[in-house]
Order: structure tokens, then C-alpha cells, then sequence
């Protein structure tokens, strides 16, 4: 119920935001009846009546996750795959997260090893060498 | 129907390109198979595809027929899970396992899986030969829609999604507003400012489509997965007794039924496969009450689900091709893939792209043969990818949408929006908000200002143009009663618990 509440909140605190956010736009010239403002004001408007109405009457009860440290983790994987990407290339960062991601779910150490070299290799391949996409090198002289 | 017929002869000539074939193919594979995993469904696969069909430049008919194919393809594959495994494979299949389950226990899983694969080709293709006889009629009539009609549709479409919701009506719009409001995002079209970019350059140009599923279906789902571990046993698929030509002349009226309800419920905006999985199931046990074991393992109670499923999946392209209207989040999805090729499908695209709507129409006839031919003597293969283990598949899938979306923009800048894509898609399933009025937003909500913009340069900038056709007074007031309906519903339901 709580739960249900803070998303009311929220969808209301975006509306607001949306909506302020488009209330100062100004057209130079008025060559479009409609303009940029009236749709997404229209729009923030329906998600803010939406947030009041979660905030009136709330419906569900959260769940908690049955492993609260895996999201977070994942998530931080992900971040720094993001941010590897480039500098680092596409093989060496696919093969640390997926090891990584791996371990998360359950992998024990050498199958982590096993699955990050060959998820890395076999989309390299696929993508770069069979389609012709090119991915990052980085670091790795190809 | 001499038109209709040849229309469809030169889409066979498209859909028979080997490379169109090829890829049919490798969409009835694919989506039998994450229809068979836990956790992957079309949607997924779709959003997982979508940058390889951009960044190959695939045409865009070909691109469809593989897309299409993955989306009907998965019908037959979440039927294998539920059965053996009493896991629902997508979220239609609950009904199967009903009587599925039981079936297997009793050692005919074998017979219950082929039937299913009967009943679901049968299912799909009845609804092939509909939608080829329906869409250009519906076109029709949709051609001599004005731009305020399409805007009261479009409303229609959306205010629908609530309806489904029942209590949870709110959340439902307010996803669906937050996808109409993602697809802002950019640069306006028709005034050359910039709304919502939060100032940041990356965001001038608007928020790729991909992106958006790929953080959504892709990324979400897996941080969904993460949290959650589900093992369960499978039953062994043989031993049992053969299915037997009787039991499927037995079952023949269940799944004409169940065809034409699930195709109606298909071509109904908001309904989609569940809806008319459930529905089918419930009226023949309501048919059978007297001779039937429903619930203990009834071949019927398999058959009909089943059937209806692949029925509505093929009954809900009807409004997306013929109208341009998506009706369930897959069609969303697949809407949103023709729209990044620049094709905006509806009335004209029957008469301006008949290659990409005919080839698509002759490829499901080509398409739902192969996956019969697959699913028959394969089931035990597909059956076996049960046994890849988690810690094999999930990393896979996150390095292959990070792949694919660094194929089609090159930028870093798009992985981070994708996850956090995914962590809002994780928050939101955790806080049961539904994911597909997002999607639904964001495709049609461009298209619903278009159409705004274009009515009032029609009429001066007079609004009561919106509400001056018979057609779109008609669809405002089904809008006003999709909103209403929520509030009666849960008025009868009484005070929330």
C-alpha cells in the first residue's frame, strides 16, 4: 500500500515536472496551430490525475525480492559493461560482465570463466566477422 | 476476392525470396524457443532483434516476416513448458497448464504436445485466411477516416488499456502517459523546439525504440529473473499411449471454437492472447460440463487454449496492419519496428506497400507450416532448452542487447538510457504496473499529435472540429466509457481490501 503511494507520488512528481518544463516553451512564429505546449501539457495532466488517484486509493502490496542483493549488483555489472565498452572493447568487457552476470546466477568460478569467454568470442564473431557490425576493439589488436 | 487473391499471389512472391524464407525460418525457430524459456517471451525476442533487422538494413517486408514469425512462434513454444513442466513459457499458456500438467503426470505429455501443435496451426492459420479476407475491407473503411477520427481512435486505443487493468486502471494510463511523453522527447516535429531533453545533447534527436525495449523487455526482465530462483521438475515427454487420430477428430469442434474466439478477442482492441486463451478455456468446460474431466487432464482442456492463443496472436495484427493501431504490447512492438523503417502501417499500406503488408500475410501461411513441421518431431529438442542453465543464458542475453544496441547507435550514452530503462522496466513490474502501455504510448503518442496538429491546421486551430465526424463521437464515447468502466468495476467490487 505504501508502495502503491510513493508510485502515486512519483507519477506526480514527473507530471509536475513534465508539465513545468514545457510551460515556458515559446514559438517564434505561430506557424502550427496547435504548437509544442497543449499535447504534453494535456498529457501531464492525465498522469498527475493518475498519481492523485494511487495516492487516493492505493491497490497492491510490494513483494520484496527473494534476493535483495541481486538487482544492485547486477545493475553496478551493467554500469561498468557501459562504461568499459569503449575504452576497453567489446570482447574484454562482454568477458568480465558475463563472468560476472554468471556468478550472480549461481555459476560456480570456472563455469563464470567458461561462459564470459565464450558469450564474448561467439558475439564477436557473430556480429563483427559473420554480419559485418563493428563493435568496439579497444585494447586488443585485431 | 479475385483482388484479394491475386494481392495475396504477389505476396507469396515476396514471402517465396529465399532470404525471406531463410528468415521466416530463423523467426519460427527463435520464437518457438523463448517461448519455451522461462523469462523470454516474443516481446523480448522482438526487442532483442530489432537492432540486428537496422543495423543489416534488412528491407523492411523482410524484417517483418522475421519479426512476425517470432511473435507467432512463440505460441507454440510456451505450450511445451506448460505442459512439462507446469511453467507457463509466456503468459498465455496458464491455461494450459490446467489439464496439461495432468496429461504429462499421466504419462501422455507427448500426445498433449502434439495436439497442441495441431490445434495451434490450425488456430493460427484459420486466422491467416481471415485476416487475408478482413484487412482490406477494415482499410477500407478506415481510409476515409480524417485526422480527427484517427485522433479519437488513437485515444480509444489507449483509454482501453485501463479497462483491462480493472482496480489497477490508474497505473496502466500513467505508464501509458510516460511512454507518450518518452516519445517527445526531442526536437518537435512541427515547431522546432525542444521538450524534455532535460538539456542534454544526446537526447536532442529523441529516444531510440530500441533502446526503449531492450531496457524494458530485455534488461528489466533479467533483474527480474535475478531475484527469483524457480527449478521444478520435468515430466517425461513419452511412455504414455500415442495421441491417436480419434482424439483429434474428438477435439476438431473444441478448437474451431476456440479459433473463432480467439481471433475475435485478437482483433478486439486492449484483449489479447490471454484474454482469449482464458475465455476459450472456460467455455468449453462450461460446454463439457457433463462428459468432461477439466482440470484432471481433458485433451480439450488443452486443445482449447492453445488454439485460441495462436488465433488471437494472428487476430491481433488485423487492427495493427489495417488501422495502424496496435492492440497488444507484441503488435506495440512490432508497430514500433515499422515505424523506425519509415513505414507508417494503416489504410494506404495495403494500396502504398502492398509488399510489405501482402509479403507478411503470405509468409504467416508459409511460416505457421514450418513451425507444424517443426514442432511435431522436434518438441523434445526445443523441450531440451530447458536445460541450459541460467548461468549460461541470462549473461548471453545482457551481452546481446548491449550488442545490439551499441550496432545501432555506436554510443554509450544509448546503454546507460537502456539501463535505466530496465531499472525503471524492474521497479515497475515489482510495483505491478504494467509494461505494455508504455510501449503503446510511445509508439502511438507521436502519431496522436500528428493527427491533433493535422486536424486543427484543417479546421483554423478549432477544437470542436476533434468532435464533429459521426465516427469520432462514436469513439469518444466509447473512450469515455473505457474510463468509466474501472471506477463502476470497482465500485461493485467494493472498498479495496
Amino acid at each position: 500500500m505504501i508502495a502503491d503511494r510513493l508510485l502515486g507520488l512519483v507519477f506526480l512528481a514527473v507530471a509536475l515536472a513534465a508539465g513545468l518544463s514545457v510551460w515556458n516553451l515559446v514559438v517564434p512564429f505561430a506557424a502550427d496551430p496547435l504548437g509544442p505546449r497543449p499535447f504534453p501539457l494535456t498529457i501531464a495532466l492525465i498522469m498527475g490525475l493518475c498519481g492523485l488517484l494511487l495516492l487516493w486509493r492505493p491497490v497492491h502490496r510490494f513483494d520484496p525480492p527473494e534476493r535483495w542483493a541481486g538487482p544492485p549488483l547486477l545493475v553496478a555489472a551493467l554500469l561498468v559493461y557501459a562504461m568499459l565498452m569503449v575504452p576497453a572493447g567489446f570482447m574484454p568487457a562482454t568477458a568480465i560482465t558475463a563472468a560476472a552476470v554468471a556468478l550472480l546466477f549461481g555459476a560456480r568460478l570456472l563455469q563464470a570463466a567458461a561462459t564470459g569467454l565464450v558469450t564474448a568470442v561467439l558475439l564477436w564473431a557473430l556480429f563483427d566477422r559473420l554480419l559485418d557490425l563493428p563493435l568496439p576493439k579497444g585494447i586488443l589488436p585485431l | 476476392m479475385i483482388e484479394t487473391l491475386s494481392a495475396l499471389g504477389g505476396g507469396f512472391a515476396v514471402a517465396l525470396q529465399p532470404q525471406n524464407l531463410l528468415l521466416a525460418f530463423i523467426g519460427s525457430v527463435l520464437g518457438t524457443a523463448v517461448g519455451v524459456l522461462p523469462g523470454l517471451g516474443p516481446l523480448n525476442a522482438i526487442a532483442l532483434l530489432l537492432p540486428f533487422c537496422l543495423a543489416l538494413r534488412l528491407p523492411p517486408e523482410s524484417a517483418l516476416i522475421m519479426l512476425a514469425a517470432v511473435y507467432y512462434g512463440a505460441g507454440y513454444g510456451g505450450r511445451i513448458t506448460a505442459i512439462l513442466l507446469n511453467m507457463p513459457g509466456e503468459p498465455a499458456a496458464v491455461l494450459t497448464t490446467l489439464d496439461g500438467y495432468p496429461l504429462a503426470k499421466a504419462g501422455r505429455g507427448g500426445a498433449a504436445l502434439m495436439l497442441t501443435g495441431i490445434g495451434s496451426f490450425l488456430g493460427a492459420t484459420l486466422s491467416v485466411i481471415a485476416l487475408t479476407f478482413l484487412s482490406v475491407p477494415l482499410a477500407q473503411v478506415a481510409v476515409a477516416f480524417s485526422p480527427a477520427d484517427y485522433v479519437a481512435l488513437i485515444a480509444f486505443a489507449l483509454s482501453l488499456l485501463g479497462a483491462i487493468g480493472g482496480p489497477s486502471a490508474p497505473k496502466a494510463w500513467a505508464a501509458g502517459c510516460l511512454g507518450i511523453a518518452l516519445s517527445l522527447v526531442g526536437i518537435d516535429s512541427g515547431t522546432g523546439v525542444e521538450r524534455f531533453t532535460l538539456g542534454s545533447f544526446e537526447l536532442l534527436g529523441g529516444i531510440d525504440f530500441t533502446v526503449l525495449a531492450i531496457g524494458l523487455f530485455a534488461i528489466g526482465e533479467i533483474l527480474l529473473l535475478i531475484e527469483t530462483r524457480v527449478r521444478a521438475a520435468v515430466e517425461a515427454m513419452h511412455g504414455g499411449q500415442r495421441l491417436t487420430l480419434r482424439e483429434v477428430l474428438f477435439c476438431l469442434p473444441t478448437m474451431l471454437r476456440a479459433t473463432g474466439i480467439g481471433f475475435t478477442v485478437g482483433v478486439l482492441p486492449g484483449a489479447g492472447a490471454s484474454v482469449a486463451a482464458a475465455l476459450s478455456y472456460t467455455a468449453e468446460k462450461r460446454l463439457n460440463e457433463r462428459n468432461g474431466s477439466f482440470g484432471r487432464g481433458d485433451l480439450r482442456g488443452v486443445a482449447a487454449p492453445e488454439t485460441a492463443d495462436n488465433a488471437a496472436q494472428i487476430g491481433s495484427l488485423v487492427p495493427m496492419l489495417s488501422l495502424g493501431i496496435p492492440g497488444s504490447g507484441t503488435t506495440a512492438v512490432l508497430l514500433g519496428a515499422l515505424l523506425m523503417f519509415n513505414i507508417t502501417p494503416g489504410p494506404l499500406l495495403f494500396e502504398q506497400r502492398p509488399e510489405v503488408a501482402w509479403g507478411l500475410i503470405a509468409s504467416m501461411y508459409i511460416g505457421n507450416l514450418m513451425l507444424l513441421l517443426l514442432n511435431l518431431p522436434l518438441v523434445g529438442i526445443f523441450a531440451r532448452l530447458l536445460m541450459v542453465p541460467p548461468w549460461v543464458l541470462y549473461p548471453g542475453v545482457l551481452a546481446l542487447s548491449f550488442a545490439g544496441v551499441y550496432a545501432v547507435s555506436n554510443s554509450a550514452f544509448d546503454l546507460l538510457l537502456a539501463i535505466g530503462f530496465g531499472v525503471m522496466g524492474w521497479i515497475f513490474r515489482k510495483l505491478q504496473v504494467p509494461l505494455v502501455p508504455i510501449v503503446l504510448g510511445f509508439v502511438l503518442g507521436r502519431l496522436l499529435e500528428d493527427n491533433l496538429r493535422r486536424a486543427l491546421s484543417l479546421s483554423d486551430g478549432d477544437p470542436a472540429a476533434l468532435f464533429a465526424s459521426p465516427v469520432s463521437v462514436v469513439l469518444w464515447f466509447l473512450t469515455a466509457a473505457a474510463i468509466l468502466w474501472p471506477f463502476l468495476a470497482l465500485r461493485r467490487a467494493g472498498p479495496p481490501r
